[in-house]
């Protein structure tokens, strides 16, 4: 007891505290430290991948790049969009407005409403005159 | 904010904060329990680390003090099964850890968080500060004062463990 006493005397408490600072059981630092790795294992796997992706496309535009094969590659998607838009696109009923059978079959013509009147609503009305102020040219003053 | 990994050398940060933690809680399956729980929300939450507002030992050691903080109150630790007289036949390394993390369980709370941080989780006075919101300079004095209280209670227990020495010797 004297000794342990003497002990902390000579090193300090301060000393005594980091040297005797608890320690964990081994077997929950080989657990966490195993947890932790797996962990990072996998979202390194996820950024890898992300990478490899990259990697390749960026590749593959490299080569295309080189041998003129990205104006070649532009070209085809231009005219693939063309034909995707002219099959995907859809086309209003057509009407002819000028032609023999419309000439024959079509809605008869409306005929002129005799002077005078005028066509409201599909039938020829006379017209009355407005009733406005009688214009009066301005007296001669000289 | 993720700014480099902070548990990319797990090792001594899980000493560090068992230690923490078992200073706060006292030594055994609590601790143990905290620190799993403590490494586990770290893990989740690795992303919104960020390297500028401090180390990841200081970050840790905040999760962990949530963690505790979240748990049932346990009650007051206390050296009494860690009698002196019971451990006679113990080596006198581990009657000295004994008989400090008792004198420190005895301690009130907020001196045994301030020796836990120190000397635990082995953060300086300045990082103690930014993890309590604190001075430096106000964390300083306070665990001066800490370090006295727990030598009093540290010489409380010689004087009162030495009778029964003597009396066992006296056999």
């Amino acid at each position: 007891m004297r000794s342990w006493r003497s002990k902390r005397e000579s090193r300090g408490l301060e000393a005594e505290l980091r040297a005797n600072r608890p320690e964990p059981s081994s077997e929950l630092v080989h657990r966490l430290e195993a947890r932790v790795r797996e962990d990072g294992r996998h979202s390194r796997a996820g950024s890898f991948r992300v990478a490899f992706a990259g990697a390749l496309a960026a590749g593959v535009l490299t080569a295309l790049a080189s041998v003129g094969g990205l104006g070649y590659a532009a070209t085809g998607a231009g005219q693939a969009v063309e034909k995707a838009k002219r099959v995907v696109h859809q086309h209003g009923v057509t009407t002819v407005h000028k032609s023999a059978a419309r000439a024959q079959y079509g809605k008869p013509k409306a005929k002129k409403c005799p002077a005078g009147r005028k066509r409201v609503r599909g039938v020829c009305r006379k017209v009355k005159k407005a009733k406005g102020v009688n214009f009066r040219r301005p007296p001669f003053t000289g | 904010m993720f700014r480099g990994d902070p548990l990319a050398n797990p090792e001594p940060l899980i000493k560090r904060v068992y230690a923490y933690v078992a200073y706060r809680v006292g030594d055994g399956p609590d601790a143990e329990d905290i620190t799993s729980e403590t490494f586990e929300r770290a893990l989740r939450y690795k992303k919104s680390y960020d390297s500028r507002k401090g180390e990841p030992v200081a970050w840790l050691i905040g999760i962990a003090r949530r963690c505790i903080e979240g748990r049932p109150a346990t009650p007051e630790l206390s050296s009494e099964h860690l009698e002196v007289s019971d451990h006679r036949d113990l080596e006198d390394d581990a009657l000295r850890r004994i008989s400090l993390s008792g004198a420190v369980g005895r301690l009130e709370e907020r001196d045994r968080e301030l020796i836990a941080l120190r000397y635990g989780a082995d953060l300086t006075a300045r990082q103690i500060a930014e993890v309590q919101g604190a001075r430096t300079n106000a964390i300083e004095v306070a665990l001066h004062r800490a370090l006295g209280r727990l030598r009093a209670t540290l010489e409380g227990e010689d004087d009162s463990s030495t009778p029964v020495r003597k009396s066992q010797a006296g056999r």
